[in-house]
């Protein structure tokens, strides 16, 4: 097992070099001059190009890159250009905001997803699973901003159970945070029940026709007991996956969301980062969030592992 | 005249004052104090140095207002008032201006506020070692001197009649911030301002909110009303809106493009929508060295073929206010005939027909939604008048460099809501100056701006404006589309709120009824 982890550690490198390099290259492509995103319409060339010096953005591009490449290691994400303050401080100041909003949106996802799947795949054609599918799919093509509108608009405006935009600290009133974080979340998790719930409903009707299943079931046992005990586990290696693979969707999507329900998470820092052309900010945004997604896949493949004993055992 | 008569009148008279002074009271009395007043706007702030963020956006602007004062302020009819100067005066040449500060100013901090601090704050950003962003904006000033505690003297390079007028904007370069504060504490002062404004910021969490709290000792006893004022940068205009119809906000930013919630909040008996009119307007420069807009025909025609009306409609239900000259209804520029050419599609085609070859170009717009849509419509206009306009989208940052290096046929700009015409109008027209992005030339016109900005008398001053307004519509150099107008929502129960220059809602003199 340790083996496996430091194979899988391995490959956490490179990718991350990879990324950074793509993000630096992608970033130097954009139209736009930072230095007169700053300077605003009235600079002159003169002032611009004294800017661009001074932030050594006249230097070629692998010298900036290596630059920011040798901070990184000893610990140093460099200021903003915009406003000075730490990168590593500002991504720390918000970091909690999201990955709060992204765990809670997975939560209610997987708890709407799960039951749903299972019940649909037990009960599969039926007039249920149906609706369920029929609604998945018209949840998909809604778009997150969209559905944040009308979520704002009923809970919010019409109905005014919970806040349309804001955020409380967790550590200053739990249930504040909990009213104004539900929506964002809820926003999210409708955007990703819909793929969890075909996922796991179809491999569960796999494992379903499978021969151990049909044992269970001369055996007597309650069917409660085989959906969940029997045919749940084995099904879910493809859900865990697709979970896993879709925290980069819900990094996207956390971005809209924060931006709608103005959310002070990283989703917004990035945003402002690429309007602003605040180049440091942004790398180090695109750093963390890459790493944060590297990680999450890396526990996926160990989770499976988990799950089955077959990859565990396979021979490298 | 018969005595009794006379007595009618004087005793009317004294009446009337009395009757004045009762009411004034009785408004003064209205002014309720306390309470607190949560404000949406749309940008989070940056933060407060000038030598980190250089010029303060619309949001920055509108929390510098409360931390921190300006000189001047301008009362709604566009006059400058004393505030951290108690009066000025100038020379003839309008070359150097002497302000007399008020005595007893302190900072938040404590230390005073006099003429050494204000140089320490003209120094700082002037300072060409300091590399600030905007001393741009003060290239115009050559130095500033503190003869004594409470006289400042400003030497300017160029004359200008309304510095007063200028200075009460709370710009970067305007507001006065604590020395005392600012090298004390270094690259972290920009997050944590010290002025000597109404309100001090109590905690400030960026990207959510930043809490002021009112100025026990501000100078201006009695002032601020409100007890408290909440800054929320709420970037979605819906979800802002929507913060408002919640009662989350008091009072949020907005502009003409979110116009289905304007007129939905006009309709709202509990909601005020608070409108400014301004001066500047969005305009277009073509550039007039690159064919076919060599030609004044070419231009007078695209020029002609715009329905200005109709264009409102289609991107702002009709609040969109059309412009025919760089002043606006919001200046003080007032012309009987600004020469815009009209619309006269008949005459734009003829125009076009007379020129005699293909009339085809490309024309800059922002990569927005907002620049797209209004491309589309300038392409539809000016293909029903026989002329070919490709659209290239660009970035709003690249738009200013291919508008200085003069790489461009045709390129939006702004000119916005200053006090005084005179920056802008010199700036983008005067022969030889960088942003003159029409190239184009003209001594007339010259002269016309240099007697401008060397004339005191408004009226005088007007009729040279009027004059360069006709010289440029009737060349058709640079045209004008719409007027400045900024927007305010804000519940019913706010009042006292200032008029938006500029955009900027100053919510330090509101109170909440």
């Amino acid at each position: 097992m340790l083996g496996f982890i430091a194979y899988r550690l391995g490959y956490l490198v490179p990718v991350l070099l990879a990324v950074t390099l793509l993000t630096f290259l992608i970033a130097s492509l954009l139209p736009g001059d930072l230095a007169h995103a700053m300077l605003g319409d009235q600079a002159t060339p003169e002032a611009v190009e004294a800017l661009r010096r001074d932030m050594g953005l006249d230097q070629p591009l692998w010298w900036r890159y290596l630059n920011w490449l040798s901070g990184i290691v000893q610990g140093d994400f460099g200021r903003s250009f915009r406003t000075g303050e730490p990168v590593l401080r500002a991504i720390l100041a918000r970091l909690p905001v999201s990955l709060e909003l992204m765990l809670l949106a997975e939560v209610t996802a997987l708890a709407i997803s799960i039951p749903l799947a299972i019940h649909c795949a037990a009960n599969s054609g039926g007039a249920f699973d149906r609706v369920v599918t029929g609604l998945a799919f018209a949840k998909l093509s809604i778009p997150n901003f969209m559905a944040a509108i009308l979520l704002i608009y009923l809970f919010a405006v019409e109905l005014r159970w919970l806040p349309a935009t804001g955020y409380v600290p967790l550590d200053e009133d739990w249930l504040g945070n909990l009213r104004c974080m539900l929506l964002p979340a809820l926003t999210l998790a409708l955007a990703e029940w819909p793929v969890l719930m075909r996922v796991l409903r179809s491999d569960m009707i796999t494992v379903l026709q499978e021969d151990y299943i049909t044992m269970a079931r001369a055996k007597g046992l309650k069917s409660r007991r085989i959906l969940f005990v029997h045919a749940l586990k084995p099904s879910s290696l493809t859900l865990i996956t697709v979970a896993g693979i879709n925290v980069g969707r819900l990094i996207g999507g956390a971005v809209i969301v924060e931006y709608v329900f103005a959310l002070p998470g990283i989703g917004r820092l990035l945003l402002a980062a690429i309007y602003t052309r605040d180049f440091m900010i942004l790398q180090g945004v695109v750093l963390f969030v890459a790493t944060g997604f590297v990680i999450v896949n890396f526990l996926v493949d160990l989770l499976y592992a988990v799950l089955d004993p077959r990859i565990r055992h396979a021979p490298k | 005249m018969s005595r009794p008569f006379r007595f009618g009148v004087l005793l009317t008279g004294a009446l009337i004052v009395a009757l004045t002074g009762l009411l004034a009271t009785s408004a003064a009395q209205a002014q309720k104090r306390g309470g607190s007043l949560t404000v949406g706007l749309e940008l989070d702030i940056a933060g407060f140095d000038p030598l980190k963020v250089g010029v303060f956006d619309t949001s920055a602007n509108m929390a510098a207002a409360l931390i921190f004062d300006t000189l001047t302020s301008l009362d709604d009819k566009g006059e400058a008032q004393p505030k951290l100067a108690l009066s000025w005066s100038h020379s003839d040449d309008y070359k150097t201006w002497t302000f007399k500060l008020r005595p007893g100013v302190k900072f938040h901090d404590g230390t005073a506020f006099d003429a050494q601090a204000l140089k320490f704050n003209f120094d700082r950003q002037k300072d060409p070692k300091n590399k600030c962003r905007c001393a741009f904006y003060i290239a115009f000033v050559k130095e500033v001197q503190a003869p004594d505690a409470l006289t400042a003297v400003y030497v300017l390079n160029d004359p200008q009649v309304n510095l007063p007028k200028i200075m009460a904007f709370a710009s970067s370069n305007n507001v006065m911030q604590s020395p005392a504060a600012m090298q004390a504490k270094g690259d972290d002062y920009n997050r944590n301002p010290v002025g000597t404004g109404p309100f001090i910021v109590k905690s400030w969490t960026a990207g959510d909110r930043m809490v002021l709290e009112k100025n026990l000792s501000y100078w201006n006893e009695g002032r601020p009303y409100l007890d408290r004022v909440v800054l929320r940068p709420l970037p979605d205009s819906q979800a802002r809106f929507a913060s408002l119809e919640a009662g989350e906000s008091d009072l949020i930013w907005d502009d003409e493009f979110d116009s289905d919630n304007i007129l939905k909040a006009k309709k709202t008996p509990r909601l005020t929508v608070h409108q400014h009119v301004g001066s500047g307007a969005t305009v277009y420069a073509f550039n007039t060295k690159a064919p076919p807009f060599d030609d004044v025909r070419v231009r007078r025609a695209l020029v002609m073929a715009l329905d200005r009306n109709k264009w409102s409609q289609l991107v702002t239900n009709g609040l969109s206010r059309p412009a025919t000259n760089p002043y606006g209804d919001g200046s003080w520029v007032k012309c009987k005939d600004d020469g815009a050419l009209p619309y006269d599609l008949a005459k734009a085609q003829a125009l076009i027909k007379e020129y005699g070859k293909p009339v085809k170009f490309k024309m800059l717009v922002t990569a927005t939604p907002r620049g797209r849509a209004y491309g589309q419509v300038l392409q539809q206009f000016w293909k029903l008048a026989g002329a070919e306009m490709e659209i290239e989208q660009v970035d709003q940052t690249a738009i200013v460099t291919r508008a200085f290096a003069r790489q461009f046929e045709l390129t939006p700009w702004r000119i916005v809501d200053l006090a005084d015409p005179d920056p802008q109008m010199y700036a983008n027209f005067r022969t030889g100056s960088p942003v003159a992005l029409a190239n184009y030339s003209n001594p007339e016109l010259d002269r016309l701006l240099d007697h401008a900005r060397v004339t005191a008398d408004p009226e005088k001053r007007s009729e040279d404006y009027c004059a360069i307004s006709r010289l440029i519509n009737s060349e058709a150099i640079w045209f004008w589309s719409f007027q400045n107008t900024y927007y305010a929502i804000a519940k019913a129960k706010v009042k006292g709120l200032p008029k938006l220059h500029n955009g900027v809602i100053d919510v330090s003199p509101t109170w909440l009824e």
